[in-house]
Formats: C-alpha cells, sequence, structure tokens
C-alpha cells in the first residue's frame, strides 16, 4: 500500500455552491481516474474537503505500485491484415504501432466469427508517482463547476483563478502544472487571519496544518463548528435559533473559519411581518433569525456568519447600519404599498405578459375567477368568496414588497388583504392556491385555498396544451408536470374532490377571446393523458403498478377520488385468498371476448349446467353489482363478484368448452361472458392486474 | 476622509500601481463600464490599465432626494486591469489599506455576484465585496463584451464611492456626507435629485426619447456602413472598412440610445414585452461597434501589443 496522497487546489473565493459541486465532480474523477490507472481497487478510499478558497482531495489506499497489465487485445480480421502470402497489410503494421509492438508479436486468434489478429499486450506497473502525475491534469480539467471563467491570459476555465496547487504522495512531491500553475508543497492559511504561505510537510498533516492556520477544511466540521456557534450564540441572546437549511449551506462555504457575531435592530421593524424582516435579513445579508422561543416571536436580533472577528462590536457596528437601511427600505415598501388596496393592482397586470400567446396576467386572473366560481358551485362552496379569492390571488406581484422578494408571493398578498379587512378565508386562499410548491409541501386544507390552487393550475394547463407547449424530458418552463401533480394531490389530499373532465372544459371555455386554443375535445385528450401519467406516478407510492394501472384503465377521467376508491377497493380485494383463481377467470373472460360481438343472451341456447348456472346467478347479481358501481361502491361490488360469480365461472371455465363449432351457441356464450368481463371491467381492467401464475409463466397471455 | 479625498486616495493609489488615469465620459453613461476605456479596451489582445471616476445614471433608482441610501445619480470609481494580473484581489485590499481601512479589523468577504450587462452584450463572473455586511465594491473578470469573447481577461474593479465615503465618515444618510470639508453632498445634489427624479419619473416627454433613441440607433448604422444584408453564418456585414468606419461617434449613439431607454424604463412608457426588444436593439448596435473597433485595431496592427512586446 502507497503513502496518503493529497491535492489542494487554491483559488480565489468560489461561490458556496461552487465548492460543493466542486467536490463532488473532484470526487467523481478521482475515483475514476485512479482505478481507470490501476492504481487502486477495492481499499481505495476518496474523500473530499474545501473551502471558499480551496478544493483538496484525499487517497488513502492506493497501490505501491500500478498493477500490471496483461491481456489479449483483438484486432482486425487476418486477411484484412495480411495477403495470401502473410505481408503485413496496413491495417497489421496500425494495429502493431498503436499497441506498441513489432508486427512480428502479432498473433492469430480464431473465433466462432473468423480469425483474427491479436496481441498479448504485458504492461509491467509504474511507479504510482509517475502515473499519477499523468493523469492529475487531467483530474483537475475533469472538475466541473454551475459556470466556469477564464482570467488573465490563460485558455483555461475553471470556477475561479487557480493560484496554488499542492500535490504531496506521503512526503514527496508529485511534480505536473495546471492552468499555468506548478504543483509543490506550498498552501496558504486564512486570507486575513493566517496570510503567510508555509509549506506542508507530507499529506497526512494537512487537516491539523490548515486548523493552526485558521482554516477548517472538512466541510461537516467547519458546518458543525458554525451551528454549534449559532445555537450557542442564540442562547446567550436568550432566544433560540431558527433553523435554516438554505442559508446553513450558503454560509459554511462563505468563511473558511466560521465566526458568529450578533447584532441588533430597532424593535420598531418588528411591527413588519415577520416573513419580510427575515427575508431582508436572509436574501440580502445572509443573517439567521433568533426568535424568543420554539415557533414565539422573532426578536430584533440577528446572527451573522463571519470570517473574520478580530474586532467583533466594529463588525456588529457596520451590519447594523446595513441592516438599518434594508429594513427602512422594506418598511418603505410595505407601507407604499398600503396606500392603494390591493384590487388596484389588477390594472397593472393587464399589462404583465402571462405567456405571449395566451396575453396578459390580467386576462389569467379573470379566467381564475371563472374557474373558480363553477368549481365552487360544483362542490358547494361560496362562490362569491372563491371569486374573489381569485380576482385578488395574483395581485400582490405587482407590490412593491414581492418586486423586491418574490418569495413572499401570496404571503404578502394576504397579510395586505387581512390589513384591509378582507374575509380571513379569503385572506388565507390568497396565500395557499400557491400550495403545493413541491413534492415536501401540504396542500391548501381549507376549501377555497384549495378551489383557487386548482382554478389557477387547470388554467395554466390548458392554456400551455392548447397552443401545444407541452413539456418534453426536462423541458418544462411552466412547471406544468408540477402543476398536474398538484391538482392530483389536492383533490385527493385537501378539502375538495376535482373531476378532471369537468375542470379542463371548464378552463377551455374560459379561453374563449383571450386566445386561440387547440379544440376542446384535443386538449382534453392530451391532457388526459398526461394527467394519467402524473397519477400513475404518485399512485405507485401508495398502491401496487398492476392495480394502479388495473384502476386507471377502467376510469373514465372524471373525479379523482373515484380513482382512489377503486384502487382502495382492488387493493384490499386483492389481499384475499380466493383472489387469485377470481382474476385468472376474468382475465380469461376479457381475452376470448376481446373481439366478439356483444348482445342479449338467448337463454334458450344455454347448456344446462355450468353455462346455465353462470347466466343465472349473473342475471341474479348484474344489477345489484351495477348499482354498487354507479355509487362507487367499488370494494362491495368487487365483493359480490367474488362472492357470487367466483364459484361458477370457475366452474364454467374447468367443464364448458366455449369455441364450439355451432356458431349460435358459440357466440351466446361469448355474448354472455362478454356482458360479464364488461361488467367487472366497470371497476377496474383485471386483465392489467398480474397473476401469481403469469409471474410464474410469462407464456400464459395476458 | 471627505468624500474628494477617497477619490484622491484612489487616483494615488491606482496612478502608483500603473494605471492611466483618466476622465468620465462626457455622455450620460449607466455605469463606468460603458465609458470607452472600458467597454472598446476591453475587446481585443491590447493590454490596458486605467482608471477613472464615473459619473453614474441610473433613471429608475431616483427617490426625490428623500432616501438617504438611493440616488439616481452616484459615482463609481472603476479600475479596468487588462490582462487581469493574479494578485488583483491584494490590491484591491491594499487599495482598502490607501483609504485607512485595515482589512483584519473587518470582516471583508467575497460575494458571488456575476454580472451581466444585456444591451452591451457582454458578461464576466465575479463578485462583489462586503465589507461588515456592506458592499462596496463590484468586482468582475470579463468574459465577453459586445458579444465577443475577452482574450485577454480584463479584471473590472468598481467602487461605491457613496458607500464607501458613509461608511467612512460615519454617516447614515448621504446627503450628509463632507464632499469637501464645509460643504455636504447635499449642498451639492440634493436638489439635482429631485429635479432629476420628477423629469424621469413625471415629465421626460417620452415622445422625444423615443423619437431621440431612433434617430440615435439609425446613426450607428450609417457611421459604420452597416449592411442591411448579413454574411456568412448571420455575421455582421459593413460596406465600409474599417479605418473608414467611425467607431467613436458610433459608439456615443449607442451609449444615447440606453440612456433613452432608461429614461423611458422610468417614465413606465415601455412594457414588458417591448423591454425585450428594445434591449435586443441596443446589444445589436453595440455588437456592431465592438465588432468594429476590433476590426479597425487589427487593421492599426493592435499598437499596444508593440510596447508590451519590446518591454518583454
Amino acid at each position: 500500500m502507497s503513502a496518503e496522497f493529497l491535492l489542494e487546489i487554491g483559488t480565489e473565493e468560489l461561490p458556496s455552491s461552487f465548492v460543493t459541486h466542486g467536490l463532488r465532480s473532484m470526487e467523481q474523477a478521482g475515483n475514476d481516474l485512479i482505478r481507470q490507472a490501476r492504481l487502486g481497487s477495492s481499499s481505495l478510499d476518496v474523500t473530499t474537503m474545501g473551502t471558499p478558497r480551496r478544493l483538496a482531495l484525499r487517497v488513502r489506499g492506493l497501490f505501491a505500485t500500478q498493477s500490471d497489465r496483461q491481456e489479449t487485445v483483438v484486432g482486425p480480421p487476418w486477411n484484412a491484415a495480411f495477403d495470401q502470402d502473410g505481408t503485413p497489410r496496413k491495417a497489421a503494421v496500425g494495429f502493431a504501432k498503436k499497441h506498441g509492438v513489432e508486427v512480428d508479436a502479432l498473433r492469430k486468434r480464431t473465433t466462432e466469427k473468423g480469425d483474427y489478429v491479436s496481441v498479448e499486450i504485458h504492461e509491467p506497473g509504474r511507479p504510482t508517482d509517475e502515473v499519477l502525475r499523468e493523469i492529475l491534469p487531467r483530474l483537475c480539467a475533469q472538475i466541473t463547476f454551475p459556470k466556469t471563467m477564464r482570467w488573465g491570459s490563460g485558455d483555461i476555465a475553471f470556477g475561479r483563478p487557480i493560484h496554488w496547487i499542492v500535490s504531496l504522495l506521503g512526503s514527496a512531491v508529485v511534480d505536473f502544472e495546471y492552468a499555468g500553475v506548478r504543483s509543490g508543497r506550498t498552501t496558504r492559511g486564512h486570507r486575513f487571519l493566517a496570510p503567510q504561505t508555509f509549506e506542508l510537510r507530507d499529506a497526512t498533516s494537512y487537516v491539523d496544518a490548515l486548523a493552526a492556520a485558521h482554516v477548517v477544511v472538512e466541510l461537516d466540521v467547519r458546518r458543525q463548528h458554525m451551528l454549534d456557534a449559532l445555537v450557542r450564540s442564540a442562547k446567550s441572546l436568550g432566544g433560540i435559533l431558527e433553523p435554516d437549511a438554505f442559508l446553513a449551506d450558503e454560509c459554511v462555504s462563505l468563511v473558511e473559519e466560521p465566526f458568529v457575531v450578533p447584532g441588533s435592530y430597532d424593535d420598531a421593524f418588528l411591527a413588519l411581518p415577520d416573513q419580510v424582516v427575515i427575508a431582508v435579513m436572509r436574501d440580502h445579508q445572509r443573517y439567521f433569525a433568533v426568535r424568543a422561543s420554539e415557533g414565539g416571536e422573532l426578536m430584533a436580533a440577528y446572527l451573522n456568519v463571519v470570517n473574520t472577528a478580530e474586532d467583533p462590536q466594529t463588525i456588529t457596528t457596520g451590519n447594523d447600519r446595513v441592516l438599518r437601511a434594508r429594513l427602512a427600505d422594506a418598511r418603505f415598501f410595505v407601507e407604499e404599498d398600503q396606500k392603494a388596496p390591493l384590487l388596484d393592482r389588477l390594472r397593472k397586470l393587464e399589462s404583465v405578459v402571462f405567456q405571449s400567446k395566451l396575453g396578459t396576467m390580467g386576462a389569467k386572473v379573470r379566467r381564475i375567477e371563472g374557474n373558480a366560481r363553477a368549481l365552487a358551485d360544483r362542490v358547494g362552496a361560496d362562490a362569491n368568496a372563491a371569486g374573489e379569492a381569485a380576482r385578488l390571488c395574483k395581485a400582490d406581484l405587482e407590490t412593491l414588497i414581492v418586486y423586491e422578494f418574490p418569495e413572499l408571493q401570496g404571503e404578502m398578498g394576504r397579510w395586505y388583504a387581512l390589513r384591509e379587512g378582507i374575509d380571513p378565508a379569503v385572506a388565507d386562499a390568497i396565500r395557499d392556491h400557491y400550495r403545493p410548491q413541491g413534492a415536501d409541501d401540504d396542500v391548501p386544507d381549507q376549501l377555497i385555498g384549495a378551489i383557487v390552487a386548482v382554478a389557477d393550475r387547470i388554467d395554466t394547463l390548458v392554456g400551455c396544451f392548447g397552443i401545444g407547449l407541452v413539456p418534453s424530458g426536462s423541458a418544462d418552463p411552466f412547471a406544468l408536470r408540477r402543476a398536474a401533480l398538484g391538482i392530483v394531490r389536492i383533490a385527493l389530499e385537501g378539502p375538495i374532490d376535482v373531476d378532471l373532465r369537468m375542470i379542463i372544459d371548464q378552463a377551455h371555455a374560459q379561453y374563449a377571446g383571450d386566445a386561440d386554443l387547440a379544440p376542446a375535445d384535443q386538449t382534453r385528450t392530451t391532457l388526459d393523458e398526461f394527467f394519467r401519467g402524473r397519477i400513475r406516478v404518485l399512485a405507485r407510492d401508495h398502491y401496487e403498478g398492476d392495480v394502479v394501472d388495473a384502476c386507471i384503465g377502467a376510469w373514465q377521467g372524471g373525479s379523482m377520488r373515484d380513482l382512489r376508491t377503486r384502487m382502495d377497493a382492488v387493493a384490499e380485494v386483492r389481499a384475499a385468498p380466493e383472489f387469485e383463481a377470481l382474476a385468472i377467470a376474468f382475465k380469461r373472460a376479457f381475452n376470448i371476448t376481446k373481439e366478439s360481438a356483444r348482445g342479449v343472451v338467448d337463454p334458450s341456447l344455454l347448456e344446462p349446467g355450468p353455462e346455465s348456472e353462470l347466466a343465472n346467478r349473473f342475471i341474479t347479481v348484474r344489477d345489484q353489482i351495477r348499482e354498487a358501481t354507479t355509487k362507487r361502491h367499488y370494494a362491495e361490488a368487487l365483493k359480490l363478484v367474488a362472492k357470487e360469480l367466483g364459484a361458477p365461472i370457475d366452474r364454467f371455465f374447468d367443464e364448458v368448452f366455449v369455441m364450439v363449432d355451432d356458431a349460435e351457441v358459440r357466440e351466446n356464450r361469448l355474448r354472455l361472458l362478454g356482458e360479464i368481463a364488461d361488467t367487472v371491467n366497470g371497476i377496474a381492467h383485471f386483465h392489467q392486474l398480474a397473476t401469481k401464475l403469469e409471474r410464474r409463466d410469462p407464456a400464459v397471455p395476458a | 476622509m471627505t468624500f474628494q479625498e477617497l477619490i484622491l486616495a484612489l487616483e494615488r493609489f491606482w496612478a502608483e500601481h500603473g494605471c492611466l488615469i483618466v476622465q468620465p465620459y462626457n455622455s450620460e453613461v449607466g455605469a463606468g463600464t460603458f465609458n470607452p476605456h472600458t467597454f472598446l479596451r476591453a475587446i481585443g489582445p491590447e493590454p490596458w490599465n486605467v482608471a477613472y471616476v464615473e459619473p453614474s445614471r441610473r433613471p429608475t433608482d431616483g427617490r426625490y432626494g428623500e432616501n438617504p441610501n438611493r440616488l439616481q445619480q452616484f459615482h463609481q470609481y472603476q479600475v479596468i486591469l487588462k490582462p487581469s494580473p493574479i494578485e488583483i484581489q491584494d490590491l484591491y485590499l491594499e487599495s482598502l489599506r490607501a483609504l485607512g481601512t485595515d482589512p483584519k479589523r473587518h470582516d471583508i468577504r467575497f460575494i458571488e455576484d456575476d454580472w451581466e450587462s444585456p444591451t452591451l452584450g457582454a458578461w464576466g463572473l465575479g463578485w462583489q465585496v462586503w465589507l461588515d455586511g456592506l458592499e462596496i465594491s463590484q468586482f468582475t473578470y470579463f468574459q465577453q463584451c459586445g458579444g465577443i469573447d475577452c482574450k485577454p481577461v480584463s479584471g473590472e474593479l468598481t467602487y461605491g464611492l457613496e458607500r464607501i465615503a458613509m461608511y467612512l465618515q460615519d454617516v447614515d444618510d448621504v446627503y450628509e456626507l463632507e464632499w469637501a470639508t464645509g460643504i455636504r453632498y447635499g449642498e451639492l445634489y440634493k436638489r439635482a435629485e429631485w429635479e432629476w427624479s420628477t423629469y424621469n419619473f413625471e415629465q421626460a416627454n417620452v415622445d422625444l426619447q423615443d423619437r431621440l433613441f431612433v434617430e440615435y440607433e439609425t446613426q450607428v448604422s450609417a457611421l459604420l456602413g452597416l449592411s442591411d444584408k448579413k454574411g456568412k453564418g448571420g455575421g455582421l456585414r459593413f460596406d465600409r472598412e474599417p479605418l473608414e468606419r467611425l467607431v467613436l461617434p458610433a459608439y456615443d449613439a449607442v451609449i444615447k440610445c440606453s440612456h433613452y431607454f432608461n429614461v423611458l424604463d422610468a417614465r413606465g412608457a415601455i412594457s414588458v414585452t417591448e423591454r425585450q426588444r428594445y434591449i435586443g436593439r441596443v446589444r445589436f448596435i453595440a455588437r456592431a461597434v465592438a465588432e468594429s473597433w476590433y476590426a479597425q485595431r487589427e487593421a492599426l496592427g493592435f499598437p499596444l501589443l508593440r510596447p508590451a512586446a519590446a518591454a518583454q
């Protein structure tokens, strides 16, 4: 085993996201290149460390020397490489040259496909440092960043300019050059606290040597130091830290050694909504907020993660001043915004483009209102409240504070609405209609919010699909997948059911006069397909894939809760022991009648015994099953099917031959089976359900 | 340190570090970058080190002289080092020492802030520099200018003079700054802020600005002999030889267009959709000027490369 290897690339201050991104690609490249170069295998241990001013790679478990290469390389067909008399042609000479051997060394290799030229390669392993020297420039070149730049007169692009490179195998320098910088053992400490350059004795001393120079180079360790200091500092202020994962990720790589300096602001700013104060501190200054207690009131204080804290009082004074000006700006925005009611903002939305072919945001708001009213009527909610919420839901986009802090959309609309004395249910809906924002976010839990959320999303979906803006691959600029998923989740988890067909047609009708969409039925068909795709993905987290497919197959594209009831019912019934036989029987009934004509069964043609029994039993329970199905009592319907038809249909298939020569009898039989299959398929497509037999023997037709 | 002492200290510092000290441009610009000493000189292979003050106009930032931090005209101190020297950050920090600020006593950080000027077809990567949470400078490595790759890369340092002065003089209101002993910033500019804010937001004649925009836009093509037809691969075509083109007057016209666009924007006369189109029009003429400048310097044999080569 070889000594530990260290690579450190010293740079100008990399953005936080570049540090994480760069380290990830560095680890990947290190692993790949070292393995490809036969310098390590299973015991190889590649780790990365980094700060804004350095990306480092530590490799343990390298071989002391590269392992030997021993392999047979097969080349061109023998006949193409040599003439009849054995004179080498171009192909033979080229192949030999490529592998660094004489033509004499080429051998004939006989395979099933014919004779080929081959060569035995034996390459003894070379010293590890020698190989590293060759691969390290490539490793550096394979480090990637969200954006790269050139500097000075160089052509190399990197996250930020490179200043030094340390490359040590044990205590020896592995010499190479990248971006005009020669590797060595000289590194640097903290830019301000230990600015001198210094030499590293060996690779293993790296972390400690940097710690002594005020650099905590291991990212996790630095993060823990930072979080501990934040928590301590909040406590000393008599409060608790407002956790913020985004901010923590950002701050940890804005410093090489984290210090926390607290500061404060005038209590009067606490009259602003908490979210505004937090947004000002977080977005503009990257300060953490402090609360009096868990979920309690905001304290007029902040915590600042800094890189240098020789003179904390000076730093606090400076930061307090900046924050004061920022908060004063925010207060000005909020005061200005309140000089006119939210409703006045609708006029401005008339000149904001939603999408060039779909018109303005003003038009969109009118459509949302139409959709929301229709939906409210349908679910028995207050249509006026829904209409008002829809009318106001985008108004805050034209406020100064949301222009400054886009992430406060909805929140500020609600806050301003409450100030104006608008019904709290309407105000809440302004905020909640943006939910769910992502997979982890809850859906709106109140009626009006859920209605406007659906009304807004279906307008976007129908509009975009109507003009052919359909997501493809990773391109989904209007986040249509998320919009569709949002509607599905609201219907399944929220306070209202959604009838997909109804909302699509409703939203399409609203576009009349606003935009030139594809015809309603065409839009409905493509959107129906799109929604089924989203539902499939979502439902597979809760149901088995074939249950989902079977139920989506039988579902007409209307009520989404109806679909869920079907899936629950099938999942429940499927767990019963007799299900297996039943599924196989109905699958047979479906398959055999797939192509046959439907019609009324003629009792006189029924053969006494299993066929008559099945027919009689079916006629007895048919209406009950259909009624249960219509009432969406799918579990009940399925249980009826199992209880009443299970045994007779099994016996039928055991004892009756369907495809008899007598056409009249055969067609009558098919009509009976067809009607049974259709009745059951109205609940779920049994032929799409996998059965155990099928899993055992894939030859059984589905 | 008064405002004028601050300027003098920076002038002295950068003069001592090999920069040509030049004067602000005599037309309305939004930033020091618009000055031809930056925009044009950043293009092409010739070295260039320059520093100057630039009074910069941002019509939409006007607050009628009522906001203690926002101005429609403020002062930048602009430094261009081409090619960007590897010690450029150290030079910058040293310049702060020249202003009496010891970086070690403060929290100084380089925070990601990429820069893009859509109208100039220019962009770069870099930082804003924070001094105890206050953004005092912008630091950019130019990657493209007028749509042309920057080779070598220029390093641009832009000091926000009002911000730095407020910190140095420990005042919360820009109008309270001492420009020189006994004369405050407000004396010089408070009334100006009110008048220009009123003009930009309320009284600027929209038709006039719009007409001027179009007239100057047309001028650029005329002065450069820019053809209506495109060259191979969609490139620009010129009917005049490089040395026949009037690049500097054409660039002046680009600056005017950019300014009138800003005033129209402040007047609320440009809708969101039109906005992109105006920006695209300015970018187009800026590119024509940039390409012409490059062609002209090339025709002249890149004169500034000669002393550099001789020195080596």
